[in-house]
């Protein structure tokens, strides 16, 4: 990485962290408390960016997957690994506040509701495409295995969507196709906001993590050469 | 938001983790820029 790389890094990495603190305040102060569930609603506004940038994650490593295993090239590996770490962390959040609204708004912290359920498969499942890098044999079998993995959680993300179309469950839908949009300005805007500021954390975090993975396996190769060179 | 203290610190740890994800993803850039710059010197010499 380059000297000019590593300043534009960090003025991202400014830039997002400040977004960041400037998203808790809007979220705690700026917007106004929804009318029927009070303060706890305003989990909205880091839940559903949380879960969109989960699914974009996803199929991100659905699409480097399929090319890893089309053309067998690193990059396409190390950008699967990326939006796979990326993806889990994502999703994490998206289980952790789904339960804090849903124990105010149900009464319970979890029910095997079908959107529900269907998340936490793709959570087991990006864990599992780790857990198999983890224990493969080699390198490349565990890359193998984590791409097929990765294509599976994919299609996982779909019933994830539709779940609520399919089963009707209990999850809510807050934009319906073709029905107007439900929110006040202010809730509007801090939404967009937080889905602006997610991406950024996403797009910071995929540059970030794939630089990392490209720099190590060049120090890994370059550390047995010499070692090679040595013996 | 009195009762709803929990919610505020949640989300606080929340985007700290966050946070700290990303400068630990910075310092580890960091580290393995210096190794590689190292090891390229080192082949060099």
């Amino acid at each position: 990485m380059t000297s000019g790389q590593n300043r534009w890094t960090l003025a991202l990495t400014a830039l997002v962290l400040i977004a960041m603190f400037v998203a808790i305040w809007m979220v705690f102060q700026y917007v106004p408390n929804e009318r029927v569930m009070g303060p706890v609603q305003k989990i909205f506004y880091f839940h559903v960016p949380a879960a969109m940038i989960t699914f974009l994650s996803v199929f991100l490593l659905m699409a480097s997957s399929i090319t890893y295993l089309w053309t067998r090239n690193q990059r396409w590996d190390r950008i699967s690994l990326a939006s796979t770490e990326i993806g889990l962390m994502f999703c994490t959040l998206v289980l952790v506040t789904g339960p804090i609204w849903a124990k105010a708004a149900w009464g319970v912290w979890w029910t095997w509701e079908a959107r529900l359920t269907t998340t936490l498969i793709l959570w087991l499942l990006l864990a599992g495409c780790l857990m198999v890098r983890g224990y493969a044999q080699n390198q490349d079998l565990g890359a193998r295995l984590a791409s097929v993995l990765g294509v599976i959680a994919a299609l996982d993300v779909v019933i994830v969507y539709k779940a609520v179309h399919w089963w009707r469950g209990q999850h809510p839908i807050v934009f319906k196709s073709g029905e107007k949009n439900p929110l006040a300005p202010e809730m509007y805007t801090t939404f967009m906001y937080c889905i602006g500021v997610f991406m950024a954390l996403f797009l910071l975090m995929m540059i970030l993590r794939v630089t990392v993975l490209a720099l190590e396996n060049r120090t890994q190769a370059l550390a047995e050469r010499r070692t090679g060179e040595l013996s | 938001m009195k009762n709803f203290d929990f919610l505020f610190w949640a989300y606080n740890v929340i985007w700290l983790g966050i946070g700290g994800y990303i400068v630990f993803l910075v310092l580890r850039l960091k580290a393995v820029s210096e190794r590689l710059q190292r090891l390229e010197k080192s082949s060099g010499d």
